[in-house]
């Protein structure tokens, strides 16, 4: 495997030169914190709440950002002058991947504490946005593959919004359209399924399953970002 | 020892033939020139040389190795690239953006500092990239594909947004570089920088390599076949290479009347239009 940290280190910095310098993508760090504001004062259930701005930050700052900076990198063919030189296929995308995770984490921790969620078991809330901000990193690194322009990643990401925010929300008429049951396995779904069963003091195996149903959406996203990060660079 | 051995390669597109059979081999140290339009194949064939593309049939070789191994991170140190595709980092300054391409290539800092003053662009290093003219852009390009010093350097058009001067001064380094052992490939429109800078070029069009040699080769392969003679009283004479022609001139000769005497070459932008009928656009 070739991965050199003093080349992830590199790209690290770059991105986050050109990122805390593009407003139109740094923006999105007050999203989660806004919602966060917008929501803390609300009466009822606080762990869905909580739960629906989490999904809705992970798919609005994680995958969103991640997906412009790979789309601008491919729309300024600055993609391919990477690729020509001695950074690879790893380099590249664990070096955006660390930047963009890290902005998650920091916005989520800030979004957290300012929601005052409180949990019993802050390992296990830790675990699971982490994660989770792996496999919204990994789906914008596709959204940013499939997309030409900056343009077009930023509309791509919209399908992820409403799909993996509103899906915990359709599971609310699963009685009467039993197909929406597919919703269940959402990771999004899965993360509030969890994030209730933290609440409620449920059993390690009933904890377990949502963390292995996100880690296995995880592991195949990822997979899938660098087959298709190794297909676009190589001209048919 | 070989730079770049090519062999009988194709490629094609779905059904269209973008390479046809091409054969040519570049020894370390040269600095070889194609020539050829748009859409002849020229930026195909340096794909296939720098691994973004494989070839549909043939055998292509860059530095004794197949050329898809060029993907290898040890290979990659050995080359540098620069394509009208190459692209920059808009908000970063020059000085930011070689500063990626140093530390990725695991250079010490000084390696900025020579080469912007090879660019000539030490004076507007912390200019950032989005306010810079073409010219300039073209010059930190350059900066980019060669702060590591390669072998192998692939350029393609890298004078085409270039004043005369900075053009002067890029070819002056470029000549620097490969009297230091830099081997560069060269596709270029530009006849007079062929000319000047290339020890041999090619020329390819439609696919297919139509002449190959270096230019006073070319020049007398396909030289027209005739001489012109500019006389004192101010007549211009054109004659062929025959043996009245040369009867005559003696005559002249003998009566001190020859002002300039000279054969009439073809230049290499007429050889191109002689060998495919079409301008070099």
């Amino acid at each position: 495997m070739n991965v050199s940290l003093k080349r992830i280190q590199a790209i690290f910095i770059k991105d986050y030169k050109e990122f805390s310098r593009n407003y139109a993508v740094s923006i999105m760090i007050a999203f989660p914190i806004v919602l966060a504001l917008l929501y803390r004062t609300e009466a009822g259930d606080q762990t869905a709440i909580y739960a629906f701005v989490m999904n809705f930050s992970l798919a609005m700052l994680t995958s969103y950002v991640q997906a412009c900076l790979i789309a601008e990198e491919k729309e300024r063919n600055t993609l391919r002058s990477l690729m020509m030189t001695p950074a690879s296929m790893l380099d590249v995308l664990i070096g955006k991947s660390a930047l963009v995770f890290l902005i998650s984490a920091a916005a989520l921790a800030i979004t957290t504490y300012l929601f005052g969620y409180d949990t019993s078991n802050v390992m296990l809330l830790t675990a699971a946005l982490g994660i989770s901000i792996l496999l919204y990193t990994a789906i914008g690194t596709i959204c940013g593959l499939y997309s030409k322009t900056l343009l077009e990643a930023s509309l791509s990401v919209f399908p992820v919004l409403i799909i993996f925010t509103a899906g915990p929300f359709a599971l609310a008429f699963e009685e009467r359209y039993p197909f929406l049951e597919v919703l269940r396995y959402l990771p999004s779904s899965q993360l509030s399924e969890l994030l209730v069963a933290m609440e409620v003091g449920a059993a390690a195996g009933e904890l377990a399953t949502p963390l292995v149903i996100i880690s296995v959406w995880t592991v195949v996203l990822t997979i899938i970002s660098f087959i298709l990060y190794n297909k676009r660079l190589m001209d048919q | 020892m070989n730079a770049i051995s090519v062999q009988n390669i194709q490629k094609a597109f779905g059904g269209k033939m973008a390479l046809k059979d091409v054969s040519f081999e570049i020894p370390k140290g040269e600095i070889f020139g194609f020539l050829g339009p748009s859409g002849s194949g020229k930026t195909t064939l340096l794909k296939i040389l720098t691994a973004q593309l494989e070839v549909t049939d043939g055998h292509a070789a860059v530095m004794e190795m197949p050329a898809r191994m060029m993907q290898k991170t040890a290979q990659k140190r050995r080359f540098g690239i620069l394509t009208d595709n190459s692209g920059l980092y808009e908000r970063l300054s020059i000085e930011e953006n070689l500063d990626v391409f140093r530390r990725l290539y695991d250079l010490p800092k000084s390696s900025i500092d020579q080469v912007l003053h090879f660019v000539n662009l030490n004076a507007d290093r912390k200019k950032r990239v989005s306010v810079l003219s073409k010219g300039m852009r073209q010059r930190v390009t350059l900066a980019c594909a060669i702060i590591h010093e390669p072998e192998l350097l692939f350029l393609d058009e890298p004078t085409s947004a270039l004043d005369p001067v900075n053009t002067a001064h890029i070819h002056k380094g470029l000549r620097y570089l490969n009297e230091r052992g830099t081997t560069i490939f060269l596709t270029t429109h530009d006849m007079t920088e062929a000319e000047t800078l290339c020890e041999r070029v090619a020329i390819l069009h439609k696919g297919e390599i139509r002449a190959i040699g270096t230019p006073d080769e070319l020049k007398k392969t396909h030289r027209d076949g005739t001489l012109t003679v500019e006389l004192t009283s101010g007549e211009k004479e054109r004659l062929s290479m025959n043996e009245d022609s040369a009867a005559a001139v003696a005559g002249w000769m003998s009566r001190g009347q020859i002002d300039r005497m000279y054969t009439n070459e073809l230049s290499l932008g007429d050889i191109f239009i002689k060998l495919t009928g079409s301008e070099l656009v």
